[in-house]
């Protein structure tokens, strides 16, 4: 079976009262960053203590790090994760947007 | 009581749900804390907002649309509303990225060799219009998504833990159901019925309490959704319930006349609407045989729209949440539809919430006990 992405776009998201679109995409864009600075430091804080119980961190060690070829690549991969998420808000926008003259005239359910 | 939600990922109810790696759990405990400062850190605030311009307008309309025409003035009503829907879609954007990366793993473990039960599923299912309108609470693809697997099932299972904060039985998620089966032996304690229909099972999360609690028993389970339904077979199985799983409406099902002795749902109605409300009551009706037990269990919310407050919060949840008929539901007459539909010996009131139905409370009555601690409950005789 080829498996498919689970969906990310929920069907109907109503106009909120008083809120411009971008306000709510830069406010979503802010819950993205605090929720991924939120589990950078719950990780590096499960890091640091347990490096600290094993005694393996000398102090110094992550400032002098150095990655190969293959830690950069995948560096690199997390970082793209980030920008897809934070600003997943204004792709959403703009796809809406190319849609929408794409295809006027499309039927909409009531 | 079942755990909360906590950083102890080994305290699992179930083995088939997606086990959150450690930036994932801390992913989804940011959302539940996100969620919580929401509603006891801004929520409170936009309460007092609206006590203030009731207050400055008395005498005036204070219907809910007045409020919420003056409400939209204050810029914090939309920043509120707009991080309560964006703290939503956070939830099923971290669930979702778990199960997919678990997704083999999940398969395997969906994949059962002598099962129990069964599970059967409809190419031509016509989704109801209700469901297809909005996607409910937000999740992406909706009740009745599904790619041939069961990886939705595993996102609303997730998803719909956390999404009750671990309030409602932790992973298990299954309070309504041993609520809905504690009615039953509260109101009913001589039925012993041999064939039980849950009514909108979704993942099986009330189906497989109707199973402990009446081992003897033939359980289905209906729902919209082919994945939920594999899923819910799979989760059924794990905990050691054989129940039978089918994708139909609970408005027409194909079961026959007078073939169950007890059917019910839990927080079914709020997702459907006015019409099918009344076809389900009278679905319900036509399927038990005479003597058998209808109970429906909703959200213990119901209220006279005397606050206006109260009335626009609840309005703003279905509309932002999208839960197609939370009016609807909270505001119906459920003894008249009932009767209606031609059950005696009905009642409506508040069952108060058990943890596991055969050990109690046994406690149903009038008032409400608050959320959490009741559900609303109307049962009738066939």
């Amino acid at each position: 079976m080829t498996r498919k992405s689970l969906p990310r776009t929920p069907n109907r998201l109503d106009a909120i009262d008083g809120s411009r679109p971008m306000d709510e995409q830069l406010l979503a864009m802010i819950v993205g960053l605090t929720s991924e600075v939120t589990v950078l430091r719950a990780r590096l804080d499960a890091a640091e203590r347990l490096l600290a119980v094993s005694g393996t961190l000398p102090a110094g060690a992550v400032d002098a790090f150095e990655p190969d070829a293959e830690a950069a690549a995948q560096r690199e991969g997390l970082r793209k994760a980030t920008l897809d998420k934070v600003f997943r808000p204004l792709r959403e926008a703009a796809e809406a947007e190319l849609a929408a003259m794409n295809a006027p005239a499309e039927e909409t359910l009531p | 009581m079942s755990e909360q939600m906590s950083e102890r990922r080994a305290q699992l109810d179930h083995p088939l749900i997606a086990v959150p790696s450690h930036d994932e759990l801390a992913e989804q405990l940011f959302v539940r804390d996100l969620k919580l400062y929401v509603m006891t850190r801004i929520e409170p605030v936009q309460a007092r907002i609206a006590a203030a311009e009731q207050k400055a307008s008395a005498g005036a309309n204070n219907t809910a649309a007045a409020l919420r025409e003056r409400m939209g003035q204050h810029e914090s009503f939309s920043t509120w509303l707009s991080l309560k829907r964006e703290s939503q879609r956070q939830l099923w954007s971290s669930v979702a990225a778990s199960v997919e990366r678990q997704a083999g793993d999940l398969e395997d473990l969906a994949a059962i060799e002598a099962p129990l039960g069964s599970v059967r599923t409809d190419p031509d299912f016509a989704v109801p219009d209700y469901i297809r309108r909005g996607d409910i609470h937000l999740m992406p693809g909706g009740n009745a998504h599904d790619d041939g697997s069961i990886l939705q099932g595993a996102m609303m299972d997730r998803g719909g833990a956390v999404y009750m904060l671990g309030r409602n039985g932790g992973m298990l998620n299954d309070l309504r159901g041993q609520t809905a089966m504690a009615h039953v032996l509260t109101r009913f304690p001589d039925l012993n019925p041999a064939r039980i229909l849950d009514m909108g099972c979704g993942i099986g999360t009330s189906t497989v309490p109707a199973a402990t609690c009446f081992p003897g028993a033939e359980v289905h389970g209906i729902d919209v959704g082919a994945s939920m339904l594999r899923y819910a077979h799979a989760r059924a199985e794990h905990l050691g319930a054989g129940v039978h799983f089918s994708q139909q409406s609970a408005e027409k099902t194909d079961f026959e006349d007078g073939s169950f002795d007890l059917v019910f749902s839990c927080v079914m109605f709020h997702e459907t609407s006015q019409a099918a409300t009344m076809a389900i009551i009278a679905e319900s009706r036509r399927l038990l045989r005479p003597g058998g037990v209808a109970v429906h269990l909703e959200v213990p919310l119901l209220h006279d729209n005397s606050d206006a407050w109260v009335e626009l919060s609840g309005e703003l949840e279905a509309q932002y949440n999208n839960e197609p008929n939370w009016r609807g539901a909270l505001s119906a007459d459920y003894r008249s539809l009932f009767e209606a539909a031609g059950f005696t010996s009905v009642e409506t009131g508040y069952q108060a919430t058990s943890p596991a139905a055969r050990s109690g409370p046994f406690r149903y009555g009038p008032e409400s006990e608050g959320v959490f601690r009741s559900w609303f409950v109307a049962s009738g005789v066939a």
